[in-house]
């Protein structure tokens, strides 16, 4: 009898059954707006370079890397493509030497070097669907690095000033802090011939390339 | 005399040295300062000259050397022998006795890493060095070859500017080093160096000139001796370092010649004080390893023949390298075959002068050795122009360069020996075409007051050392001195290493003559400003 009666009890006299249970949401920055057709966006940078010609800069230097600072402006279409325009710099005094069965022999002579790459790269800025505020990106392009090597007691003509065309490849990761504001880090591979190897330690040394790896930091203005 | 006596008497005798078996001399350090006689002027040493001529012809009467098959010139009486090591004393004598019934075993000399075997000067000892060379206990044997200063002496009859300081670029090399090599020390091996004021007291005996004319016994005799002012003025005698006389076997390498007194004064002669010559690298310090005898040194009794011996020679290398120099300056060589590298074991090679220098090159000092004299000269068996045995065996060592000369035009000095073995150039000097102005000129002796033996008997008179006057010199002796003075520089600027030196020389050289390297100039003329200012990243 007590089976029937249950058995028996409408189902509009039950309570109402629950949703069942979901994670809670997670806090997300609010997404940005859709970008622009096309947009300016001016840069400063900062770098630490790992030349190429390792030998010839530790010869004169003491190490075969240095800092780079400079800025630019790139210009971006539909935040996808994008062009860029950049300069950098860098100085550093070191001493003539001698190099002979690898071993260096300083000089005691300063000699300071100037070198200022300027860059036009062209690339594309990835957009991932689940982090937007990341944009990957790939470049490559052209570059005209500006040698200039003085020393003390130069005669005239004995220094050096020149320019050369090389390649340049980059490849990096821009995080949008905000709408007008990204920073970005990347590795910037350069090949530039025609400036050492023709003479001085950079014959000796048979190295050939002023390029190298820079490893960049840049702040970026815009959208 | 009597000062003598009177110095002995009061204890100023602090010296008494140079006791051979058959040359004695007592110093006594106390003299009186140089005479300065500004420019020699006159004839007086001309090469072709009468003069000239009667020296040669005297050091060959005085000479007790023998002359090989060869030609070449060699001490009588022993040979050099290098034992392989681990070799009993008995095989020693073993081998000795088989070249040499009258063969003896000298005890070891100071610095050298080899033996002499006396034998009867009787025996020919290209025979018997040639014997030892073929005993299984033998590295190697040769003569006791008969080593000279290479220069041709000369004396103008205007003393003009330093030519060939400017020719090296050395002011702009000043520019960059005033210190001009303040911490290195040089050795000049050479007839020592007039570097402290003396009194020496010698005996001079009679001898006979090459004609057989007496030259009279002039009895014990105080010679006055005297510093060379610009080398060692006031104030700067710590800058001789550890002297070393081994035609006299002691410590004061007085120079009786004046060949070694001019090319330390190319070296090192004390500049911007006014007064005389420059030098090249004038805050060096001087060891002065006496290794060539002069003709007073064979009249005083000290040595058997002018110039200076294999064995000699072999052990001031070692000396100069044992006690602290790191440039070497060897103004001085011999001739002989163009092949030593292939045959070591002819006997007019000189291995034991090969072992002594890659020994000082493996102690870190640069060696420079002039490249010889004889462009112009026929040696039998040589032939013309022969190969310069000591400069042949450092265009083999990586450490030590052998030098050519060059006039006051860049032009090929006449006499400048050309070879394969030519490594570098310097100026050297010339009077063919340039009369008096060509010569390089240093502070040395006035050889009037010196060179008493070239008078004749009757106006023979005993010989003074302390007048002296800026004289002319030509040869590779000088040119020598320049690489040497660069090389201090080089050594003080901071390339320590002798292979390192070489090729920097080498690699800033002014090419002369066709281009790269030749056999007149080597690498080309060196460049003082361009080795100290070495290379930048790109250029």
């Amino acid at each position: 009898m007590l089976l029937t009666l249950g058995l028996a009890s409408p189902a509009a006299a039950q309570p109402p059954a629950r949703p069942p249970a979901r994670p809670a949401p997670r806090r997300v920055l609010p997404p940005l707006p859709p970008e622009p057709p096309i947009s300016f966006r001016p840069f400063v940078s900062g770098a630490e370079n790992a030349f190429a010609a390792v030998e010839t800069f530790k010869t004169v230097f003491g190490k075969s890397y240095g800092p780079l600072f400079g800025g630019g402006l790139q210009v971006a279409f539909h935040g996808k493509y994008y062009v860029e325009v950049g300069a950098s710099r860098f100085n550093q005094t070191g001493q003539r030497a001698f190099r002979q069965n690898g071993q260096s022999f300083g000089l005691g002579i300063p000699l300071t070097a100037t070198i200022t790459p300027l860059e036009i790269t062209a690339g594309y800025r990835f957009r991932p669907r689940r982090v937007p505020r990341l944009r990957p990106y790939l470049g490559a392009g052209l570059t005209s690095y500006a040698y200039d090597e003085r020393s003390d007691f130069d005669e005239p003509g004995e220094g050096l000033k020149t320019r050369h065309a090389g390649l340049v490849g980059v490849g990096g990761l821009e995080f949008r802090i905000h709408k007008y504001v990204g920073i970005s880090a990347d590795a910037a591979v350069a090949h530039v011939t025609g400036i050492l190897g023709q003479s001085g330690i950079s014959k000796d040394a048979g190295e050939s390339d002023l390029g190298g790896i820079a490893a960049r930091f840049r702040l970026i203005i815009g959208r | 005399m009597v000062i003598a006596t009177c110095l002995v008497a009061a204890g100023l005798v602090l010296d008494v040295s140079g006791q051979t078996a058959v040359g004695v001399r007592r110093i006594v350090e106390a003299g009186l300062s140089a005479v300065e006689a500004g420019v020699i002027a006159g004839e007086s040493h001309t090469p072709g000259s009468r003069e000239a001529l009667k020296r040669a012809r005297l050091a060959d009467a005085l000479s007790q050397d023998r002359v090989g098959r060869s030609g070449i010139r060699y001490a009588s009486g022993r040979v050099i022998v290098k034992f392989r090591d681990q070799i009993a004393g008995g095989s020693q004598l073993e081998a000795i006795r088989s070249a040499s019934p009258s063969g003896a075993l000298a005890p070891r000399a100071p610095h050298a890493d080899f033996d002499i075997v006396t034998i009867d000067p009787v025996e020919d000892p290209e025979e018997v060095a040639r014997a030892l060379g073929q005993e299984p206990a033998v590295e190697y044997a040769q003569v006791v070859h008969r080593i000279h200063a290479l220069f041709v002496p000369n004396d103008p009859l205007y003393a003009s500017a330093q030519w060939n300081l400017p020719m090296i670029n050395l002011e702009k090399a000043w520019d960059i080093q005033p210190q001009a090599g303040s911490s290195i020390t040089v050795a000049v091996l050479d007839t020592g160096i007039a570097y402290k004021n003396i009194t020496l007291d010698v005996t001079l005996k009679s001898f006979r000139d090459d004609e057989g004319v007496l030259y009279p016994a002039l009895g014990p005799q105080s010679i006055p001796y005297s510093a060379a002012p610009q080398l060692v003025g006031s104030g700067h005698s710590s800058r001789i370092v550890a002297p070393h006389d081994f035609i006299w076997n002691d410590d004061s390498p007085l120079d009786f010649d004046g060949h070694g007194t001019h090319v330390s004064g190319t070296i090192g002669q004390l500049t911007n004080d006014g007064v005389g010559t420059a030098g090249v690298a004038f805050n060096v310090k001087l060891m002065p390893v006496k290794v060539l005898a002069s003709m007073w040194d064979v009249i005083f009794g000290a040595a058997r023949s002018e110039g200076g011996s294999d064995d000699q020679i072999a052990r001031g290398i070692r000396y100069a390298a044992d006690n602290g120099a790191k440039i070497l300056n060897m103004s001085l060589g011999g001739s002989g075959p163009p092949n030593c590298a292939t045959a070591p074991n002819n006997p007019d090679c000189s291995p034991v002068i090969e072992a002594a220098l890659r020994y000082a090159v493996g102690k870190g000092c640069f060696v420079v050795v002039a490249g010889g004299n004889e462009f112009e000269d026929t040696v039998p068996p040589y032939g013309k122009n022969p190969t310069s045995v000591i400069a042949e065996i450092a265009s083999r060592i990586k450490g030590v360069v052998s030098v050519a000369a060059v006039d006051p035009a860049k032009g090929h000095a006449y006499y400048s020996s050309t070879g394969s073995y030519i490594e570098i150039a310097a100026p050297g000097g010339s009077q063919r075409g340039f009369s008096s102005s060509g010569l390089v000129r240093q502070q040395t002796f006035d050889f009037d007051r010196t060179d008493t033996f070239l008078l004749p008997p009757s106006q023979y008179h005993p010989p003074r050392f302390d007048i002296f006057g800026y004289v002319g010199y030509i040869g590779t002796s000088m040119a020598t001195p320049h690489v040497a003075g660069v090389a201090a520089m080089l050594m003080q600027q901071g390339v320590t290493d002798p292979a390192a030196i070489e090729d920097l020389l080498e690699r800033t050289a002014v090419d002369l003559g066709a281009p790269g390297r030749d056999d007149t100039f080597g690498f080309g003329l060196v460049d003082a400003r361009a080795a100290l200012r070495g290379l930048g990243l790109a250029k």
